[in-house]
């Protein structure tokens, strides 16, 4: 049965949960700058902006403990970290491009070796996208098989009416729940017309023939001419919503400490420099090709997924202009 | 601590002894100092763990030693960098932190039966020596046993008490080398480069498994050698040591292609590494 939530009971919802001491991100303006922060009232629920970092780290955080260790005279101790803690939390008001990811990373976060950071986060959270209406020259989304109105990856999907408020979606049990246990909040029947989508839709792409090209073209010339200008500073993985590549340091000293998962870029020029001093990517074209067949490739073989959900925020960060839309157009193209 | 399902989590061990194998490489021979973990720690050949020197950080290596041997694993190391530094700082009776063992193996019951022939340069013997030694302590089920080893200069060999074992045994074939200028005055081996040398030496492919270890520059001279002697590429065998954190197919590192070594490997065939991207 469809449903509808006007924007009050949306923002109502909201307090309900935090006072339910759920954790809920959202997109939050500070000083204008709009960012997935914990929400502590549905009044700070700003869903005008896209954010500048994606929601990937309510799951995958910047930087997080995975251990400490302790030595003293009885010995050195290993504490794991525990993760009953993790907070039940609700993700709300993600677009498509942001509400898709986490089911994207599930996959190389749970074969074979569980992660049990990211999975116990993911199995503690509900996330209610909501269809975007207004996207910029940056965005792509429906270049890789994602729409301003895909439900992929939410639990519960909100979509603007003409006359102010949302219709919802139930998408999956959890989504399901969190209506059956709110749900005076939430009306029966989609109540108005959808608000059409502001600005111009991109084709979709073939993303079959794009990976043919790639698995044909390790070696071409126009990984130079795309690529030589990169910096490799490494935004373009940071603000992304499917780079999952991390590093892990040691924090304290040798008596006290932490061990720690943080992002890191298969643009950084260190990346996979050997000991030895070796580098199988000693040329910054040569990692940024990897960027390119990890997310339309190498995913693709291992998990049969594209690891891009179109959201543009690394041709917007790029400092030299490296445009990946642009990229895959022309290989598509070839 | 080993009830928890975080794989981030390494196993305690004690360095019980430690070997200088020249002035930069060391070898710590490890005791899991959990009972539970040291009967039920198993490995096969070719896997490798991550070292732990608790303060610096992890460092990727192969097991060193060999799965025949219980009771304790070894590692050995060069050391270049911050988590190897300290690995070095430690003395015997300290602790480190080990996870794993991770990764495929060489696949040695199917070299039952069959002449070895395992060629290596310089760091790169110790994922050699497991296979070396888990062959010797089940000789009987292997025929002739060659090994090719160099290194730039006498003082880089690794395992030099090991390879005077192996010279003395009548059921190996050592075959030692320097690099030209590399040899003092009491050199009993070859002088030569390994790939000149294994080719002089002239195993016969016949019945025969090649398994290759080296800097890339050696792998990518010594497999044109082996294929004049005349090696399938299926009879050769390598293990790549890309940079690592993880070690479980998570932090995105050390693929080449949509390999990934530390899950698909880090052993694989002549004939994989071919059909791999060339990012190595």
């Amino acid at each position: 049965m469809p449903l509808s939530i006007t924007e009050q009971n949306l923002r109502q919802l909201v307090d309900t949960l935090v006072k339910e001491r759920k954790l809920v991100v959202g997109p939050k303006l500070t000083d204008g700058l709009a960012l997935y922060q914990p929400l502590s009232s549905g009044q700070e629920l700003s869903l005008a902006k896209l954010p500048r970092r994606s929601a990937k780290e309510l799951f995958f955080p910047i930087c997080e403990d995975i251990l400490s260790f302790e030595k003293n005279k009885q010995g050195t101790t290993v504490n794991d970290v525990d993760r009953s803690h993790f907070p039940e939390a609700v993700l709300i008001g993600a677009p498509p491009c942001d509400a898709a990811s986490p089911a994207i990373l599930d996959a190389v976060f749970s074969w074979d070796y569980q992660d049990p950071f990211y999975l116990k986060r993911r199995e503690r959270s509900t996330i209610v996208g909501i269809g975007c209406r207004q996207g910029d020259d940056a965005c792509f989304c429906t270049a890789v098989g994602i729409g301003p109105d895909s439900d992929n990856g939410s639990d519960l999907f909100l979509t603007q009416l003409k006359g102010g408020g949302f219709a919802c979606s139930v998408v999956t049990p959890k989504g399901q729940a969190l209506v059956d246990s709110h749900a005076s909040l939430f009306g029966e029947g989609a109540a108005g017309q959808t608000r059409p989508f502001e600005g111009k839709l991109g084709d979709k792409l073939d993303l079959a023939k794009i990976k043919k090209w790639l698995d044909e073209h390790f070696e071409d010339p126009l990984w130079e001419s795309i690529a030589d200008i990169c910096i490799g500073c490494g935004a373009c993985a940071f603000i992304c919503p499917a780079c999952h590549c991390f590093d892990i340091n040691d924090e304290g000293g040798t008596e006290k400490g932490t061990r720690r998962k943080h992002w890191d870029a298969c643009g950084f020029s260190k990346f996979t420099n050997h000991a030895s001093g070796h580098n199988p990517r000693d040329a910054q074209n040569k990692r940024y090709r990897n960027r390119i067949m990890h997310k339309f490739k190498y995913y693709d073989d291992k998990f049969g997924k594209t690891l891009c959900t179109g959201c543009g925020r690394c041709i917007r960060a790029c400092p030299v202009g490296i445009d990946i839309a642009d990229i895959i157009g022309t290989i598509e193209a070839k | 601590m080993c009830q928890s399902d975080n794989i981030y989590l390494p196993h305690l061990a004690t360095i019980e002894a430690v070997v200088d194998e020249t002035p930069d490489v060391r070898t710590l021979r490890l005791v899991f100092q959990d009972e539970e973990v040291r009967e039920k720690f198993n490995f096969r050949a070719g896997q490798f763990a991550e070292y732990s020197a608790f303060g610096a950080g992890e460092s990727t290596f192969c097991i060193a030693s060999p799965p025949t041997r219980k009771g304790y694993i070894e590692c050995c190391f060069r050391s270049v960098g911050r988590v190897t530094e300290a690995l070095r700082g430690l003395e015997v009776g300290e602790t480190i932190g080990v996870r794993g063992p991770y990764g495929n193996s060489f696949p040695i019951e199917n070299f039952y039966g069959k002449n070895l022939v395992f060629v290596a340069g310089g760091i790169a013997l110790p994922p050699l020596r497991t296979v070396i030694w888990n062959c010797l302590d089940l000789r009987d089920k292997f025929r002739d046993i060659t090994i090719v080893y160099g290194a730039r200069s006498e003082s880089d060999l690794v395992y030099k008490r090991e390879l005077a074992e192996w010279q003395a045994r009548d059921d190996v074939r050592l075959v030692k080398c320097v690099d030209p200028g590399g040899n003092g005055p009491d050199w009993d081996g070859k002088v030569g480069f390994v790939p000149n040398v294994l080719g002089e030496a002239a195993p016969g492919a016949e019945n025969t498994i090649a398994l290759v270890c080296g800097p890339p520059i050696m792998i990518k001279f010594t497999l044109p050698v082996l294929e004049k002697l005349g090696f399938a590429d299926d009879a050769i065998y390598t293990t790549l040591e890309n940079r690592m954190k993880c070690g479980v197919g998570k932090c995105g590192r050390c693929n080449v292609g949509n390999v990934y070594v530390c899950k698909d490997g880090p052993v694989f065939t002549a004939g994989q590494v071919k059909a791999m991207s060339r990012e190595f």
